[in-house]
């Protein structure tokens, strides 16, 4: 009952004209700047951050959230009509866009909003039953077991967005080591500062995830010159009772497949989206149509991505660690709101824990009738040239890294970051562990300097605490397994080759 | 150009030596007693032996040449460091029109006109955001 309680009071924050307007807003803005080709939702976030600090605090996290939930809704649309996957996107492009083909957009895109609808609502039920109780459980934790838990984050992440666990979380590193910048907190001493009194406060991460997401996304866009083709045709949106009927099953399965794994460290719409998909393949009615095409394709996936997108607010708000790149960033918005996100958030702040819950319900609501009645406009935002884009984008990086600090030399920070966001996306490094990795560095740093002390200097704390002991075996058991796997498949891969020239060796002989 | 894998660890080796060097020069402490220097030295130690398993994969396998470019990027930084240099000079006016007439050369086709439109679009959106949503732009 004390969670129907809480609910109606998120409600009653919620439902004030003020807030339902920025919840409006954002999830306007969000679906646009989604469905632009090239920018996700963390670019959309990025460029968007700025625009909340005049705001009151809970109308500010509220219009952050809709951007974020809006841009992901935003970039299955456009995976769905024309076959434009972002990262967050690419399994919609499936049967998403096979139903495209065979005439039936506006079914794929009605199935996509009511299973996300779906998907939006049980994630809600979870996230107001779980985040509290797993708060009080955070608050158990010790200094060693946080780090554990944020190095499992780092896995985690590196594997899941990147491929490369060696990659990834070589950027995780490099993040960490840009949050080192600035005054070290304890001792007061410069780090790496160059005796630049700007760097003194560290760098801002608004300026990091603008260069690293906004100008280093636009650039790379720029270099690869495709040509979009505005989507034109027909789109017929409301499904016949028995097509209706097909969406329940397989959407109720991706809502709570997705609400599993968007609590998970590393988790989040992505993998949810590929889960969901793979379990709609084993156990559908129509298991043996997906992929060509048919309703179960999209809606387990559209049900996911956006249970995933709002239960991986879970961990963020009950524990304090974010665990992903664009959780990261919710993190910072929180941080520079002067909110720290944490086991005691909930305690201290109710009103906005339960009314950003409850905004996410009305956000969903939004979003049913944004995307399917009003579809074909949205579609209209293809037909705006990239030439008529980039520049405006361009000015929205500068105008959000000036007005952090009303500190015009932030937009040069920002474009240093965007070329360097630029040569790791060139060297096939994803930025997203490294703003993970910089946003939580200095957390990391504060509980590795406390679980030292209160070792007197020993490392066996870290085996000693059963919580961190139990996720290093685990992130070491996932280390061998990897580094095992890999050996083999190179091992497999010469193999193959060795065989293919033997083959080769033997019909030129003949 | 080196291949990919090795242009990566290069890259990342260099972070980590750059950092782990500066860290040397803060005092480290002991692990009961961290000093400022010794968690960044840890961490870009750690970088380090990534950067040299990267370099040893890519004698392994051969990965393709990076593509960079250095057209557009440069376009794109120019317009960027102009824009903050006219506006902290002369104003962020100068600053937007710098900004799209630079960044348009990145663009397949350049057209005067349209830049031109962009432009005043950029400037009335700037102005909005001084008086409505309080951003200290100081625009003329």
């Amino acid at each position: 009952m004390d969670i129907l309680h809480n609910l109606a009071f998120g409600f009653e924050h919620a439902l004030s004209l003020q807030n339902l307007m920025y919840c409006a807003i954002g999830c306007v803005v969000g679906t646009f700047i989604g469905l632009l080709p090239g920018l996700g939702p963390l670019a959309t976030i990025s460029v968007l951050l700025p625009l909340t600090f005049s705001m009151p605090t809970d109308s500010a996290l509220i219009m952050l959230a809709g951007i974020y939930y809006g841009a992901q809704y935003g970039d299955s649309v456009s995976a769905i009509t024309m076959n434009i996957p972002h990262a967050s996107s690419i399994v919609a492009c499936i049967d998403g866009y096979k139903m495209t083909l065979k005439g039936q957009s506006g079914l794929a895109l009605f199935t996509a909003g009511v299973s996300s609808f779906i998907g939006g609502t049980v994630a809600i039920v979870v996230l107001a039953i779980l985040a509290p109780t797993l708060g009080k459980v955070a608050l158990l934790f010790s200094p060693a077991d946080y780090c554990a838990l944020m190095l499992a984050g780092f896995f985690c992440v590196s594997f899941v967005t990147t491929g490369s666990l060696l990659n990834g979380f070589a950027m995780c590193l490099v993040g960490v080591l840009l949050g080192q910048i600035g005054t070290d907190i304890e001792t007061g001493t410069q780090r790496f500062t160059f005796g630049l009194p700007s760097l003194m406060d560290g760098i801002s991460a608004v300026s990091v995830a603008l260069g690293c997401f906004g100008i280093a996304e636009i650039t790379k866009n720029l270099d690869a010159r495709e040509e979009r083709t505005p989507f034109n045709g027909k789109i017929k949106l409301m499904p016949t009772w028995s097509e209706f009927k097909r969406i329940l099953p397989s959407a109720l399965r991706g809502s709570v497949v997705g609400s599993l794994l968007g609590i998970l460290p590393g988790g989040g719409p992505s993998i949810a989206q590929f889960a969901a998909y793979a379990l709609d393949k084993k156990v559908s009615k129509h298991r043996y149509e997906i992929g060509t095409g048919v309703i179960e394709g999209v809606a387990g996936q559209a049900a996911a991505d956006e249970a995933a997108a709002r239960t991986s607010f879970i961990p963020l708000m009950s524990i304090g660690i974010p665990e992903n790149a664009v959780m990261a960033l919710m993190m910072a918005a929180f941080i520079l709101k002067g909110i720290q996100p944490g086991p005691n958030m909930i305690a201290k702040h109710p009103d906005l824990f339960w009314g950003l819950v409850a905004s996410m319900w009305i956000g969903n609501c939004f979003l049913l009738v944004l995307n399917v009645p009003l579809v074909r406009f949205w579609l209209s935002v293809f037909k705006i040239p990239y030439s008529v884009l980039f520049p405006s984008i361009l000015f929205f990086c500068c105008i959000g890294s000036f007005s952090v600090n009303n500190n015009l030399d932030d937009i040069l920070v920002t474009t240093l970051f965007g070329l360097l966001g630029y040569i790791f996306m060139r060297l096939n490094l994803d930025p997203a562990p490294l703003m993970l990795g910089f946003i939580l560095g200095p957390m990391l740093e504060e509980y590795f300097r406390r679980a030292m002390v209160l070792s007197r200097g020993s490392f066996t704390v870290f085996l000693t605490d059963t919580f961190s002991a139990i996720l290093l075996t685990l992130v070491a058991v996932f280390i061998l397994y990897q580094s095992g796997s890999s050996i083999r498949k190179k091992y497999l891969k010469r193999a193959g080759t060795g065989a293919v020239q033997e083959l080769e060796i033997a019909k030129g002989g003949a | 150009m080196p291949n990919q894998n090795i242009s990566r660890g290069v890259v990342l080796a260099f972070i980590a030596l750059a950092y782990a060097l500066s860290a040397l020069r803060l005092p480290i402490g002991d692990f009961s007693q961290v000093g400022p220097g010794l968690f960044p030295l840890l961490v870009s130690g750690l970088l380090l032996v990534i950067a040299l398993l990267i370099i040893a994969q890519s004698f392994l396998a051969g990965s393709p040449t990076p593509y960079l470019n250095l057209k557009n990027i440069a376009v794109i930084m120019v317009s960027l460091g102009g824009f903050a240099v006219l506006s902290k000079g002369l104003d962020v006016l100068a600053g937007i029109i710098w900004l799209v007439l630079v960044a348009g050369l990145a663009s397949k086709s350049y057209s005067w006109m349209r830049n031109l439109q962009i432009t005043v679009a950029l400037a009335l959106i700037a102005l909005a955001f001084e008086k409505l949503l309080g951003f200290n732009l100081r625009l003329i």
